[in-house]
Parts: C-alpha cells; sequence; structure tokens
C-alpha cells in the first residue's frame, strides 16, 4: 500500500494557491452569467439566445439561472460578497441606481458608443433606463407594457363590444360585468407586486407623472391629497367587490388564470402575461386581449408604466471584454431580439426588430407606448428598496382591509420618511 | 513517531478549523463589527453609528412585532409536537392494530423538507379548493373561503400547524423509545395493586420519560430556531409583516431593504436571545443531571 509522504502532502498544499491563481488566466473564454428568466418559456429562450452568443463568438456562457423572487435578493448576498458574475440580469431603475451608486457596476459609456447603440435601443427606453449619474451601466434587454388584459369571451358574452376609455366608462364595464355575476377584477397580490400597478396608474392618471416623480424621490409625502385620491379610487372599486376575493392568497399566474378560465373578465398585468398564456395555449386577439388603463383627469399626460429588463456588468468582472462582446450581441441582434420577445412576450428594446414579429396583442402594446407621452417605471422599480418594500406591504395590506386606508397611508407616510432618511 | 502523530493531527485539524473560522466564526464577528455601521451591503462608503442601529430597534414597531411572533412560534413549536408527540406514543405503545403501519405515517414528515412540507400545507390552505377549506364546507355546507395565510391574524398560527405537523413524528419515536426503556414488571406490579390507566401514565411513565422529554425539549427549540425555511416558504413573513419572527424580520431589514447594518445589530440581539435560552437550558440540564445522576 502506497502513503502520501509529508513531502507530497506538502507540496501539493504549496502548489494548490498557485493553480487557483492561473485558472481566471484559462477561463478568459468564459462569461458567467446569473439571470431571473427561469420561467419554462423563458429558460429555455434565454439559453436558447445565448447558445447564439456561443456560435457567433469564440466565449462560453456559464449560467446560474436564479427563480425571479428569490433573485431579488440573491444578486445583492453576491453584490455584498464582491462574488457577482461577469453579467447579470437586472430590473432598471431604482434597482440599478441602488447598486450603481455603490460603485458595483462596471461603466459601459464606451462599448455603447463603439456599438452604435443609441441608433439601436429605442429612446424612450434608453432614455429613462441606462443612464445613472451620469454613465450609462445598463443595456436594456426587453421592455414591458401594463395594461388591462382581458378574456375576449367574458366580455362577449356580457354584451361588452366597446372597452373603457375613461374612468366613468370603466366603472360602467365594471357595474355591467357584475350585474352578468362576473368577477370584473382578477388580482394575484399575494407577491405584492402585482398590487403596484393600481397604485401606479391611479397616481399616473389623476396627479400626473410629475407628481408621481416627486413621490418616488421623496419629495412629497404618502399623506398628500394626490395620494388620498387615488388610494380613494381603489377603495370605491374593492368596496364595490369589483375585485376578486382573497387577492392576496393568489400569485400573479393564480390571477391569470382566473381571467383565462372566465372566472374573472380583467387584471391589470404586464405583457409578460401573454407569453404565459400563449404557453397555455390561448390564442393573442381571439382569446385575449387588452385596452390601456383608462384616463381619470383631463389634460393629464397618458404615461405608459412597466419594467426594463436589462443587462450589466459586475464591477469586479474578471472577463470586461467578454461581458460586453455578450450584451451588445444580446441586443444588436435583431434575431436575437425577436426570439426573445416573441417567447418572453415581451416588446423589443431593439429599434430595428421588425413589428411584424410581434401578435396582434403586443403589437398593440407596442403602438400604445410608443404613442404615450411618457414611459414610468412601476412602482417597485421606480422608489428605493427600502422604501418599495414599505409601499408593497401597504398595498397588501390595503388589500386586505380597504376600510383602514387613513391609518393605513399615515403610518405609511411616516414609515416611508423613516425609510427614505436610511 | 510523536512528531509524525503531531504533524497529521496539525494537517488533519487545519481544514475543519479553517471552515469553521471562515463560516462560523468570521460571519459572527462580521455581524457584530456591521451592527455599529449604516452598510448597504455593498457599498464602500459607510458610517459607524454607535449604537444608532440598536437604539432604532426600540422605536422599531415591526421588531416588536417579530419579538411576539417569535415567543409565540417558539412556545407553541415547542409545545404542540411535544403534547402531540406525547400522546401518539402512548396510544401507539399499547398494542392497537395497525401500529407499525401508524408509527411510519406519523413518522414520515420527518423526513420531508420544509419546501415540501411548505408547499403542501399551501394547498390544504388554498382559499377556493384547499383541502381544509373543502372539508369545512362539506361539514358546514356553507361556501368558505377563508384565506388561512393571506390573512394576518391566522397567518402564523397555519405555519404553526403546518410546522406540528412535520415534528410530531420526531417527539412521538423519541418517546416510543422511552416507552420501551420502561421495565415492564414496575407497570405490571402498578396493575396488580389497582392503578387505572390514568394514574399508571401520570404517577409512573411521564415521570420516567423524563430523560425523553428532556431531549425532545432541546431538540424541539434547537428546531424552532432553525424554523425560517417553513415561514419563509409559506407566508414570507407576510401578510404585512404578521407572521414575521425575529429571524425573517432580520432577514427582510438586511435583503429586501438592503439595511444590512441594521439587520446585524438585529442578528446580536437575536444571537443574545438564543444565549439565553441556551443558558437557561444548561442550568436545567445540570439540575437535571444532579437529581437523576
Amino acid at each position: 500500500m502506497k502513503y502520501i509522504n509529508r513531502r507530497t502532502l506538502l507540496g501539493t498544499l504549496f502548489a494548490l494557491p498557485f493553480i487557483c491563481l492561473t485558472t481566471p488566466a484559462l477561463a478568459q473564454s468564459e462569461v458567467t452569467i446569473s439571470h431571473y428568466f427561469t420561467g419554462e418559456l423563458g429558460l429555455k429562450a434565454f439559453g436558447e439566445q445565448m447558445e447564439k452568443f456561443e456560435a457567433a463568438t469564440s466565449y462560453k456562457m456559464k449560467n446560474s439561472p436564479v427563480g425571479h423572487e428569490d433573485f431579488k435578493t440573491d444578486i445583492l448576498v453576491r453584490a455584498s460578497g464582491s462574488s457577482l458574475p461577469d453579467v447579470f440580469s437586472y430590473w432598471a431603475g431604482a434597482r440599478v441606481q441602488f447598486i450603481a451608486d455603490s460603485d458595483s457596476l462596471r461603466p459601459i459609456d464606451q462599448m455603447w458608443n463603439e456599438a452604435g447603440l443609441d441608433k439601436i435601443v429605442a429612446k424612450t427606453v434608453a432614455d429613462s433606463a441606462t443612464m445613472y449619474n451620469g454613465k450609462r451601466f445598463l443595456v436594456p434587454f426587453n421592455y414591458h407594457y401594463s395594461g388591462m388584459f382581458y378574456n375576449t369571451k367574458v366580455m362577449a358574452d356580457a354584451g361588452i363590444t366597446k372597452m373603457p376609455t375613461d374612468w366613468n366608462g370603466f366603472l360602467a364595464l365594471c357595474k355591467e360585468l357584475q350585474s352578468k355575476g362576473i368577477t370584473p377584477i382578477a388580482l394575484g397580490s399575494k407577491n405584492r407586486w402585482p398590487a403596484q400597478f393600481w397604485f401606479d396608474y391611479l397616481l399616473l392618471r389623476s396627479a400626473g407623472p410629475d407628481y408621481r416623480t416627486q413621490l418616488m424621490a421623496g419629495k412629497a409625502s404618502y399623506d398628500d391629497p394626490q395620494v388620498k385620491l387615488a388610494m380613494g379610487m381603489w377603495k370605491a372599486l374593492v368596496d364595490a367587490g369589483y375585485f376578486v376575493e382573497n387577492a392576496n392568497a393568489n400569485t400573479w399566474t393564480d390571477a391569470s388564470d382566473q381571467v383565462a378560465r372566465g372566472d374573472a373578465a380583467m387584471t391589470l398585468m404586464g405583457t409578460w402575461i401573454t407569453g404565459y398564456w400563449n404557453g397555455l395555449g390561448l390564442v393573442p386577439g381571439a382569446d385575449y386581449d387588452f385596452f390601456p388603463f383608462p384616463s381619470i383627469m383631463a389634460g393629464v399626460p397618458s404615461a405608459s408604466v412597466g419594467p426594463v429588463d436589462g443587462l450589466v456588468i459586475g464591477a469586479n468582472t474578471t472577463n470586461p471584454r467578454g461581458a460586453e462582446e455578450f450584451l451588445k450581441f444580446m441586443v444588436s441582434d435583431t434575431g436575437v431580439q425577436a426570439a426573445w420577445s416573441k417567447a418572453q412576450g415581451a416588446l423589443s428594446a431593439n429599434v430595428n426588430v421588425d413589428a411584424s414579429n410581434y401578435n396582434s396583442v403586443m403589437l398593440k402594446a407596442f403602438e400604445t407606448v410608443k404613442n404615450s407621452d411618457a414611459f414610468a417605471f412601476n412602482y417597485d422599480l421606480a422608489t428605493p428598496p427600502p422604501v418599495a418594500e414599505v409601499g408593497l406591504s401597504m398595498f397588501a395590506r390595503f388589500m386586505d382591509d380597504p376600510s383602514g386606508v387613513d391609518e393605513i397611508m399615515k403610518q405609511t407616510a411616516q414609515d416611508v420618511a423613516g425609510a427614505f432618511k436610511e | 513517531m510523536e512528531r509524525d502523530k503531531r504533524f497529521w493531527r496539525i494537517v488533519l485539524l487545519t481544514p475543519p478549523l479553517l471552515v469553521f473560522s471562515v463560516l462560523i466564526v468570521w460571519p459572527l464577528l462580521s455581524s457584530f463589527y456591521y451592527s455599529f455601521t449604516n452598510w448597504n451591503g455593498f457599498s464602500s462608503n459607510y458610517q459607524f453609528v454607535g449604537l444608532g442601529n440598536f437604539q432604532k430597534i426600540w422605536t422599531d414597531r415591526l421588531f416588536f412585532q417579530a419579538t411576539i411572533n417569535t415567543i409565540i412560534w417558539m412556545v407553541s413549536a415547542l409545545l404542540l409536537p411535544t403534547l402531540l408527540g406525547l400522546v401518539l406514543a402512548l396510544l401507539l405503545d399499547s398494542k392497537v392494530r395497525g401500529g407499525k403501519f401508524f408509527k411510519t405515517i406519523f413518522y414520515l414528515p420527518i423526513c420531508l423538507s420544509a419546501i415540501v412540507v411548505g408547499q403542501i400545507w399551501i394547498w390544504i390552505y388554498q382559499p377556493n379548493w384547499g383541502l381544509l377549506n373543502t372539508f369545512i364546507e362539506e361539514i358546514t355546507g356553507d361556501r368558505f373561503r377563508y384565506a388561512w395565510l393571506a390573512k394576518p391574524d391566522s397567518a402564523l398560527f397555519s405555519v404553526i400547524i403546518a410546522w406540528s405537523w412535520q415534528q410530531t413524528g420526531l417527539s412521538m419515536v423519541i418517546y416510543l423509545a422511552g416507552l420501551t426503556a420502561i421495565p415492564s414488571e414496575i407497570l405490571e406490579s402498578s396493575v396488580s395493586e389497582g392503578a387505572t390507566t390514568w394514574q399508571r401514565i401520570w404517577y409512573i411513565v411521564i415521570p420516567l420519560l423524563v430523560p425523553s422529554t428532556v431531549v425532545v425539549i432541546a431538540l424541539s427549540v434547537i428546531n424552532s430556531l432553525k424554523g425560517f425555511d417553513i415561514l419563509y416558504i409559506m407566508t414570507g413573513g407576510g401578510p404585512f409583516n404578521s407572521s414575521d419572527t425575529l429571524a425573517m424580520h432580520m432577514y427582510n431589514e438586511s435583503f429586501k431593504k438592503y439595511l444590512i447594518g441594521y439587520g446585524s445589530s438585529i442578528s446580536v440581539v437575536l444571537f443574545l436571545i438564543a444565549l439565553i435560552i441556551i443558558g437557561i437550558y444548561f442550568r436545567q440540564l445540570r439540575k437535571f443531571d444532579q437529581i437523576y445522576g
């Protein structure tokens, strides 16, 4: 039997650090990536786009996807340990701002200019999503639009042929549906964020985008009459019984299923619902459609709400060149962008993607965003994360018991003021 | 020879000591350090705030809610599985038909991970088609749509029931082992002396099960302190923080609000509480050793 002698053992121990130090050099052709596209369709489609990148270049992608909700925490834990991947997906807005402020991201201005991305990326998206602290950090991969998605058969059976464009029309629609025994609105606020779109639109349509920007930045208070008015309108809808029972017990897919089954008529959700419904075999335009959130106050600009999914590079990347190549490829290749937007139910960030790639519903969403006066990030991407936490809990609490709205708003105003001081 | 032995001891002990230092000691010391800062988790610019975070704890209403929830969680997570385990062990120790089958069935949940248990109970509690509401509807004949996990009054208790369902099997097995160690002569002589079943249980069996109870309590306390995962899966501390425990509150503050400094101060308080509980437990254990030798 052969024994390890001391000399061999010590030799191995001394050799280990050397091996570890030389490994990164060998891994220069590898780009590590983490993303939150883990739904059945998203995971497969994202993998396919990465394969296209690998085929077009000499780089290899090392993929570590993390579930959507867990990603929010996971990536920050990795940031705190300075172990971010070379590239990761992230939601443009306050979240990117938060980590850009902490010097955890690598600026991409040079790559952006060299690749001429100004001519490739949709201006609406580029203006709001890519610049932070005067530097460019994010390449938009796609964006979404939130609208009132409905079951066409349910609406037709209820005799509704024209979708509302103003608030009175919307209230009349809800009343009509309810009188026919149909719950008008599905909401799955178990994970809190789906409720935020109601707050976003009610505030944007009544107080306007400028006021909302002030509120999101802590320059206005949740005690203000503008917020009270928006919450009052929301309360009136809940009190009238227009929302499904137990919204806080359901996820957004549960709510989508309720609409797909015809248990509810519509749900206020992002365009990713089309990816989900298409995956269930529903036909866009025939089985489902959408209408923009109705106007409330005359003269208030028509803002569209939604998130922008982007790709960013970690500050400590060991492979900056590979990471930049990947970002550039994913946004500039029209084939990648078209395939991705189809699979994910998203709007392409690349202006050169032929609009004929969109189905009828997505095309309508595309036109709606294009004709909007402004594009606003949804609540949890528009305000700093500590504040978003307070607000998201407030929405869930409100949906549980809207009768306490005054007390809830008073407490929220206090908590938000505290969160802004952090 | 002695030199060789010493060499191998150092070589073999170094890796586990390194792992222990990196994974336990270093994070523990880091937490203490960061609890005096306003670090957000990744910024290199942060300040020392002295005892600021600890002062904030006193004005944090969510901290107090989490403390009350933690007490409810620990007491319930200790009492329910212990009592249910004891009752089941006493029932199954008598020669009932299908005893082995029931022992297996009752023990099975402990083999499942918290994620699986949480998911099973999420389905049971589902308001529209869940087993519990359907059962209540069948019994009462009325439509029943209570959202057990989405209501602040019931969320924590619903998770406690799921937790107890999983943990009872463990207490039951320990008590069954304890019951088999009780000499049959004692029980037989008590029968011949005319003791009733209840008297036998109360005056003979339960006192003789004290060593098993010590083990059950120790495991229950340790497991309840680890009970973060099932809460995370089933409620995530919600709805609106109503089922937040201190561990969950620390997690939310640290990783959802990115207040690592403040989260660290909560973890320090949690550490001190655990230290006190462990201290009390060891003191009682010493007393117990003196009595039972």
